[in-house]
């Protein structure tokens, strides 16, 4: 029997089905591999698994037994320990702080540093550790942090240890350690679940593969026999259908030039050219420097190599209002942290951008206010009746309306659309393709970011694909294969 | 969700909009029934008069909190400002050069330009240095304080000795003062008249009022306190948005310096004590969210009556000063208690709305 089972587990959010009635099984003494794209369900699997999030239906089981995990110290309690990518450690304690947190071995009541030294000590060294117990977490490298992390896992005697691609910031020499690691920990019997993007990776460490896709498991087995092929495919599969409009636009000149740009440890050497009427798409994992692009080309970040020339210009925003002000626009992929004032209302929001326009003396003139955004809004197909409403309000798709029609009112001549239909309902995301084709065909130059491939294959003209800050491949999308992209976009993958 | 129970959480937010003037009449009334002397044109005015200056302040913090910001040093500003329009005002070579006229205008000068400098400050370590605004003006707070004792040796400064040279003039000009902050101006039906602070009160609350609601900066305070990161990526100048809260909040502060100056005939290094905590409170009372973008100037009056209101009351009824006390901490309480509520009913509201659909 499988140490841990997990039987049709569901969770939805408002608009998405994050999973979809999911299996999985994971034996003790294995690593076992979770592998698919940006979005299949996979961190909200974790998520589940550590108490921080509860399924909407199905049921979960250790050893036999049923399991309610209502917060994440419950799921610790029972043995199971989730390590994040963003780390959950106190970065100003110690490690062997950090290791025993919330079970400190006490004495007479009080603290006992030297017995929490000693036990901290003992699971740090036992992973191969070199460092001081009490060493400051902010003072270690990744490599090391992870092992704190792990060390943390071993000293609750936890049964099934999962991690959120740990080798993600690690070098080659650092990613072995953690494998042999990994193995040794399955050796005495834990259960280890291991995430990753890297398929050599996983042929190296797991015993057993599952394959999420779109919130639903649509492969487990053995690694024995299945190549890489055969399991990208898996990966991609189709399961949205959307309406393709690729290949319609015609261009018309060069909008926007980037010329070898780069920016330390986020992107180095990317060049491309923008046309006018024209989607281009950056498809990549996350992380793969896209974002970090997008706000480079944005005011929001500096870059510091290459130029960047628009409309023929030499063009380098140093904050928003320059780029804006230049016509150049960016829709985040956060659209609550970073797209919106959810407190104001949609008018406020729709406004913000362009205030000066409507102002005289620094009043806004209400009217000319209204009356501009109401054309904006009717232009991205905002019913008119949500002018007045707080912009927190409304559905996903109806927010990031909103932010188009803030960067409309604005005049942005060359959108950048990160993420455009991230936490949008199906119907919602074919209406925001459908805009945003309409704008290219009304000249706009749009650089649409997804990590969605049935999105970027749908909506663009062109397909540039980044892998750790670079631009491996560029694709015509009419003539291009999901599978040769998710290939170029994968490390270590082929360029096709 | 029973039925019931949702047409409660439906009507929440509308409660919000209506339930603090509704305390603030609940409580009129209230204390007309039961206090005597309460519902006279005399005390009514008075009351008006003794919130005007903590209304002038809630004013500018209400601008500071919209940005999801604080300003503890308003209370000190009142004293360092105080101390210096009253030393203008009653200094023998400005008024042998101008008269008691001009030295009133000139105490004003004072008056407003420290506190805007003080609030500058403040304003350009929270946006440029990006320390945090509850320990900028915890600092400022202690250095202008600190500032108002050095400047008068510790005891209040204005009012003139019987012997003072130039006695005559000095008075004259802290009568001229007093108009202001402590005089009346005819009023048809008012026998007493209408407190002229009370007017600058009023002024500074429409004038709060209409910057919020009608202007461009107006609008980038909202949005700001909002989100921050939002605004910075629409193009909204962050950091001059939020110097300029905190040169609103210094300016306020040495606006109602400037008043008491009037209404005590002196300014006292110890003025203002508690006056930040008073000023915080009207606008929290008023509905003002410490989160950041959301209050208004009006609700900040409204707050700052109720405050009034209440402390008149328990006068009246001769309630030792000490229990007001108690008494203002659960008001306190209670409308922080109320706006939790609300908010927390009208997300759940805003998540329970059906989805929009475009056309």
């Amino acid at each position: 029997m499988a140490l841990l089972s997990l039987r049709r587990v569901t969770k939805r959010y408002p608009g998405v089905t994050a999973l979809d009635s999911v299996d999985l099984e994971v034996d003790g003494g294995s690593v076992h591999a979770l592998v698919g794209e940006n979005g299949a369900g996979k961190s909200t699997l974790l998520r589940i698994l550590a108490g921080a999030e509860r399924g909407d239906a199905g049921l979960l089981e250790l050893a036999g037994e049923r399991l309610a995990l209502a917060n994440p110290r419950d799921a610790l309690r029972r043995g199971i320990t989730v390590i994040y990518q963003e780390f959950a450690l106190v970065p100003q304690l110690g490690a062997d702080a950090n290791i025993l947190l919330g079970m400190e071995p006490l004495r007479r009541g009080l603290l006992d540093a030297a017995a929490a030294r000693e036990r901290a000590g003992r699971a740090l060294c036992d992973l191969g550790a070199g460092f001081d117990p009490s060493t400051p977490v902010e003072r270690l490298s990744t490599a090391e942090r992870q092992l704190v992390e792990l060390a943390r896992a071993l000293v609750r005697d936890a049964r099934i240890v999962a991690l959120d691609e740990p080798t993600a910031a690690l070098s080659n020499r650092e990613s072995e350690h953690l494998f042999a690691q990994m193995r040794r920990m399955a050796a005495r019997g834990v259960g280890v679940i291991f995430v990753s993007h890297r398929l050599e990776e996983v042929r190296s460490v797991a015993d057993r593969v599952t394959v999420l896709r779109d919130g639903r498991r649509v492969f487990t087995g053995g690694l024995d026999g299945l190549d890489d092929r055969a399991l990208i495919r898996h990966m991609v599969g189709r399961d949205v259908e959307y309406e393709r409009t690729a290949g319609q636009g015609t261009c018309g000149d060069v909008v926007l030039e980037v010329r070898s740009l780069s920016r330390r440890l986020r992107f180095a050497d990317v060049s491309f050219t923008l046309r006018r009427g024209e989607i281009l798409g950056l498809a990549g994992l996350v992380g793969a420097g896209r974002t970090d692009i997008a706000r480079c080309l944005s005011g929001a970040d500096a870059w510091d190599g290459g130029s960047v020339l628009l409309r023929g210009e030499e063009f380098r925003p140093r904050t928003p209002a320059d780029a804006i002000g230049a016509g150049v626009a960016c829709v985040p992929e956060d659209r609550k942290a970073q797209g919106l004032v959810l407190s104001l209302k949609v008018r406020e929001n729709a406004a913000l951008a362009s205030l000066r326009r409507f102002a005289r003396l620094g009043v806004i003139r209400r009217g000319e206010e209204i009356a501009a955004v109401a054309r904006q809004v009717n232009a991205v197909g905002l019913p008119a009746d949500t002018l007045e409403r707080t912009t927190g309000t409304l559905s996903g798709g109806n927010q990031q309306k909103v932010v188009l029609a803030k960067w409309l009112l604005a005049n942005a001549d060359v959108l950048i659309v990160d993420e455009p239909t991230r936490g949008v309902d199906v119907g919602a995301k074919v209406e925001i393709h459908r805009r945003l084709r309409a704008l290219a065909a009304a000249g706009k130059a749009i650089l649409v970011i997804s990590s969605e491939l049935p999105e970027i294959m749908a909506l663009t003209d062109r397909i540039l694909v980044l892998c750790e800050g670079r631009v491996n491949a560029e694709f015509v999308t009419a003539d291009a294969q999901p599978e040769s992209i998710l290939a170029a976009a994968l490390p270590g993958g082929e360029a096709a | 969700m029973s039925a019931r129970s949702a047409r409660v959480a439906a009507a929440r937010p509308r409660l919000a909009q209506v339930g603090v003037p509704l305390a603030l009449a609940a409580m009129t009334v209230l204390a007309a029934a039961f206090v005597p002397g309460f519902l006279s044109p005399a005390n009514l005015t008075t009351i008006l008069l003794h919130t005007s200056i903590n209304a002038i302040l809630a004013v500018g913090m209400t601008f500071v909190i919209i940005t999801a910001g604080i300003d503890l040093s308003v209370g000190s500003i009142v004293a360092l400002g105080g101390v210096l329009a009253a030393k203008t005002l009653t200094s023998g070579d400005l008024l042998a050069l101008v008269g008691p006229a001009g030295a009133a205008v000139a105490a004003v000068v004072v008056g407003l330009g420290v506190g805007a400098a003080v609030g500058t400050l403040n304003g350009s370590a929270v946006a440029h240095l990006k320390v945090a605004p509850f320990i900028v003006t915890l600092a400022t707070m202690t250095v202008a304080r600190g500032a108002a004792r050095l400047v008068t040796g510790g005891v209040p400064v204005g009012y003139p000795d019987p012997g003072d040279a130039a006695y005559a003039q000095k008075v004259a000009a802290l009568d001229l003062l007093h108009h202001v902050g402590g005089g009346r101006l005819p009023f048809p039906g008012l026998p007493t008249g209408f407190p002229a602070a009370a007017l600058v009160m009023l002024a500074v609350v429409a004038v709060g009022a209409f910057v919020l609601a009608r202007t461009r900066f107006g609008r980038y305070v909202y949005a700001v306190g909002g989100n921050e990161e939002a605004s910075r990526l629409s193009g909204v100048p962050v950091p001059l948005v939020k110097l300029a809260v905190y040169s609103i909040a210094g300016a306020c502060a040495g606006l109602a310096a400037v008043l008491l100056v009037g209404q005590l005939r002196s300014g006292g290094p110890d003025a203002g004590t508690f006056y930040e905590l008073n000023a915080i409170a009207a606008a929290v009372i008023g509905g003002t969210s410490l989160l950041g973008g959301s209050g208004t100037a009006w609700r900040t009056l409204i707050g700052a009556l109720l405050l009034g209101v209440l402390n008149n009351a328990l006068d009246l009824l001769g309630v030792q000063a000490f229990w007001q006390e108690i008494a203002k901490g659960l008001i306190i309480l209670l409308a922080v208690l109320f706006d939790v509520w609300v908010t927390r009913a009208s997300a759940a509201a805003a998540t329970r709305e059906p989805a929009l659909r475009g056309p």
